[in-house]
């Protein structure tokens, strides 16, 4: 079950999660001038401060110390878009060996060194990043953040780890695909961005992991992994300048390299509805995800659109979608729609999970029309206005939180004045601008759907419908 | 070994003044009618984590009506004598907080989180919730069907289906066996009625705890509590106590599943005791030397030198009541299992024969005190940490003294647990398999 919002105890604590109900789910120095090029320091009131090194990577520091605590993290630009096509899953597979040996240390002695400081660890890639973190406490930084550097520039990529990390990724994946509903957004992804970068789970599929060589993964490393394509974090108990001669000292003569660009179609919208039924007669529920292409999350429309999808299905019980299928009818616990946000236009899609499939979608496609026809009211739009702004301190009260919003900014190259003026930029969106958008990015009925239950074509009740077999 | 030492004094000392300081941020009183409240000052972040925890889960719930807490958990958000349906939501939308309930074994858990200007809306809400719930019969029928279709999302993940089958197993009678969301048939037969009387019973200030967290000045956040708390009317209720409930076993059990899988995973047990006994801390250390990471005995058994499995993982969860060490398998192939049984025979064995290394215990150690400190950083995960702490151990301060207890662990301690509870006849063993194709 995703943990979403519920705050437990434990992070091992997988049993228990299973066990227990939840009403929701929801959605988790030495500055001098001949080691800077530049030196952008943020003119706004935080401790949030951005540097370049010669080499193109960006350092940035997040001054917090009310805990002897500091969060790392180091992000490349390029995650599973930037796999070869029968390679899916090369990009997480690389930086997930990162800690599994590196210059000369054992994958063995890297992790024997993060547990004894009893660090966190996490790595992983997404469509447009990969990306690591570790927690430690401060006096520890130094010896964190000179390993994270071996791992990052000198990576061993021995055969057996390779293997080793395959096995564990592709048992990962079958086992995520033993979900139904994981299933389903899987096989939506590939018929909506078929011929896309975007298709490629960051997972990949069994065949292309196990396809993978050490010349790929190397490969991948040397192409992607260099200091122009990449950026590192801290966020904690640490001071500007310390963090910067420590970067400088681990990251200094790291030789930039080209990066190559994705190439990146136009996603079309279908012209009819397109759907795909997977007929599963152990399954008592039915499982269904559609949608179409949606935006990037540098449109200028993004703002009223997240504003506008925040009033269509944001939220599983006080969204439109949320009010007319859950808590009127009882016909699902989770039912919501979304706009992806990612670099290139990505989807807007909606799920529902129902032992009604028939009811539910009429309902999800009368409200998504609506939103489309009319936007949103003035009472949405208040209520959206103040949720935006009212919940932002709270994404960034943590060092976590404050961590995960700087990989975003600088990710999508959103702009340091993005905390400061984000409550402002929400409270522009009108009700026009959301009409606007909502006419322009909402295409109701072209959609890719998949459905997976124990249904027939004829249970569901779709009209005019081009079957996807 | 002295360079070992040495850090762990450093490790010890960073932690003892992380106690010292939650110490001092912490105020606690408890209001006439039974309330137990605890504020928690972190002015970092103008921030507000307000927590409100009953003492009512799947441990009270009885034979026919698992899952009533969490039933009542999602009642609860309806309506109460101004509240409409959808209102509590709205509230909080719109005042741009989180908020969310949860029911576990022992507590059902609500929260919501709050810019520290508008907290207060959080007690307007949790005080309702608390005295003026009303559940007309009219709104029941829809969420008692969301609540269904919340119960088939968990049966049709097999790997879900195979842990609570699991635990159902391993615990004959203890209601520790039981699923927080209850058992299909016992949430068919739920009444209206029947939620109405469970929140008679057990929600009102006398069983319940407050945790108030973040950018607050104890003395004005005991004023708000004492406005819209302070008048409910407070009935003391007597929790059964099922500690010593589930009998010793006296014989292995096993669980054979096969679903529609396509990996398989092994999973195997012991009953470990409870926190009344002292010598349960020394649990979660077998735990972690055994399976938590890279290092650890069983994933170095399994994943590095014999490339049987691909992941490994365990820990002894015990909240309260004697519970189990659970140890979490992913084999590579289903017909690895009986050599990775064997192995773990092995290993578990050797645990009882060979102390754990110096290096071994003090990792695990080491984990556990950096962990008190990263808990601080969210005010919303503090809140919970205090509210379940005081539920399970009626006193907070049990979540600062852990770190000290797991610290005076020894070697000696680890072996003579797993001598004492890790024996063939207090196993219970799951293996979920792939189902074969029919031709």
């Amino acid at each position: 079950m995703n943990s979403g919002d519920f705050k437990y105890q434990n992070a091992d604590c997988r049993m228990q999660i299973e066990k227990t109900g939840i009403r929701k789910l929801s959605f988790c120095s030495l500055i001098s001038a001949f080691c800077i090029l530049h030196c952008a320091v943020a003119a706004h009131a935080l401790p949030l401060y951005r540097d370049s090194l010669p080499n193109g990577l960006i350092v940035i520091t997040f001054e917090e110390p009310r805990l002897p605590v500091i969060d790392i993290g180091f992000t490349c630009r390029s995650g599973s878009a930037s796999d070869p096509d029968d390679r899916g899953g090369l990009a997480n597979l690389t930086v997930s060996l990162l800690n599994r040996g590196a210059a000369g240390m054992s994958g063995d002695s890297i992790a024997s060194v993060i547990d004894f400081l009893g660090a966190r660890y996490n790595a992983g890639a997404g469509l447009d990043q990969s990306g690591l973190s570790t927690r430690v406490l401060a006096k520890d930084w130094q010896a964190g953040l000179g390993l994270l550097s071996q791992m990052i520039r000198n990576p061993s990529f021995d055969p057996k780890e390779i293997e080793q990390a395959k096995s564990l990724q592709s048992a990962g994946l079958r086992r995520s695909l033993d979900n139904p509903g994981f299933l389903v957004r899987y096989e939506f992804d590939k018929l909506l961005y078929a011929g896309h970068p975007y298709r490629k789970n960051p997972y990949g599929d069994t065949l292309s992991v196990a396809a993978v060589t050490r010349g790929d993964v190397a490969a991948f490393h040397k192409t992607y992994y260099v200091p122009n394509n990449c950026f590192i974090i801290a966020v904690g108990d640490i001071k500007r300048a310390d963090f910067l001669a420590q970067v400088k000292a681990g990251f200094g003569d790291w030789q930039p390299g080209v990066v190559p660009a994705v190439p990146v179609p136009e996603l079309k919208y279908p012209d009819k509805l397109r759907v795909k039924l997977i007929a599963r007669p152990e399954v008592n529920q039915t499982y269904v995800q559609f949608g179409h292409p949606g935006i990037s999350i540098t449109d200028p429309d993004m703002l009223a659109t997240r504003l506008g999808s925040y009033a269509l299905g944001g939220s599983a019980l006080s969204s439109r979608l949320g009010i007319a299928v859950r808590e009127k009818e009882g016909l699902a616990y989770d039912v919501r729609s979304v706009f992806d946000r990612s670099r290139y236009p990505g989807s807007f899609w909606a799920s529902v999970q129902t032992a009604k499939p028939k009811e539910a979608l009429e309902l999800m496609f009368h409200e998504i029309q609506a939103m489309h026809d009319s936007g949103a009211t003035q009472a949405e739009l208040t209520r959206a206005h103040n949720y935006y702004t009212g919940s932002f301190p709270l994404s960034y009260s943590s060092n976590e939180g404050k961590l995960q919003s700087v990989v975003l900014i600088e990710l999508f190259r959103l702009g340091y004045d993005w905390l400061d003026k984000f409550p402002e930029r929400i409270r522009a969106v009108t009700l026009d601008g959301i009409s606007t958008a909502m006419r322009k990015h909402l295409q109701p009925g072209h959609y890719i759907m998949v459905v997976l239950g124990n249904v027939t074509k004829d249970d569901l009740g779709l009209k005019d419908v081009e079957w996807i077999e | 070994m002295k360079r070992i030492a040495f850090a762990i004094v450093l490790l010890a000392a960073v932690g003892a003044r992380a106690e010292e300081d939650i110490e001092s941020r912490v105020t606690e009183f408890k209001l006439k009618n039974g309330l137990e409240v605890i504020v928690y000052v972190d002015s970092s972040a103008p921030v507000v984590s307000t927590d409100v925890f009953y003492k009512v889960g799947s441990y009270d719930e009885q034979a026919g009506y698992t899952g009533l807490s969490h039933m009542l958990e999602h009642m609860s958000f309806k309506h109460t004598d101004i509240y409409k349906p959808g209102d509590f939501d709205r509230l909080v939308d719109s005042a741009g907080g989180n908020n969310n309930g949860f029911t576990s074994d022992y507590y059902t858990g609500y929260y919501e989180d709050f810019a520290s200007d508008r907290w207060e809306t959080a007690l307007k809400i949790e005080a309702a919730r608390m005295a003026k719930c009303v559940f007309p019969d009219s709104e029941f029928e829809s969420e008692h069907q969301v609540v269904s279709e919340e119960q088939r999302l968990q049966e049709n993940r097999p790997i879900s289906q195979f842990y609570l089958q699991f635990g159902a197993i391993a615990q004959l009678v203890h209601p520790l066996r039981n699923p927080g969301v209850g058992w299909p048939d016992d949430v068919r037969r739920f009444t209206v009625s029947a939620v109405r009387d469970w929140y008679q019973r057990r929600y009102n200030p006398a069983n319940a705890v407050l945790v108030i967290a973040g950018d607050v000045r104890p003395a004005d956040a005991k004023l708000k509590v004492e406005k819209h708390f302070g008048k409910l009317a407070g009935t003391p209720v007597t929790r059964a106590d099922y500690y010593d409930l589930e009998p010793k076993q006296i014989g292995e059990r096993r669980l054979v599943m096969r679903r529609k899988v396509k990996v398989p995973q092994v999973l195997i047990a012991w009953h470990t005791p409870g926190v009344r006994d002292s010598g349960y801390v020394a649990g979660a250390v077998l735990g972690g030397v055994l399976a938590q990471g890279r290092n650890s005995r069983l994933y170095k058994t399994l994943v590095i030198d014999s490339g049987l499995a691909v992941s490994v993982g365990g820990y002894n969860w015990v909240e309260r009541d004697p519970d189990l060490l659970r140890l979490y398998i992913t084999p590579k192939s289903d017909s690895f299992i009986p050599r990775i049984e064997r192995l773990v025979d092995r290993e578990v064995e050797r645990m009882k024969t060979e102390l754990v290394s110096d290096r071994e215990i003090e990792q695990v150690k080491n984990g556990v005190l950096a962990e008190h400190v990263f808990d601080r950083d969210d005010v919303s995960g503090m809140a919970f940490l205090l509210a379940a702490n005081q539920i399970l151990h009626g006193t907070w301060r049990e979540y600062k003294t852990y770190p000290e207890q797991v610290t005076r662990v020894t070697k000696e301690q680890v072996r003579d647990f797993c001598r004492r509870y890790l024996t063939r006849e207090n196993q219970t063993t799951g293996v979920l398999l792939p189902q074969k194709e029919e031709r």
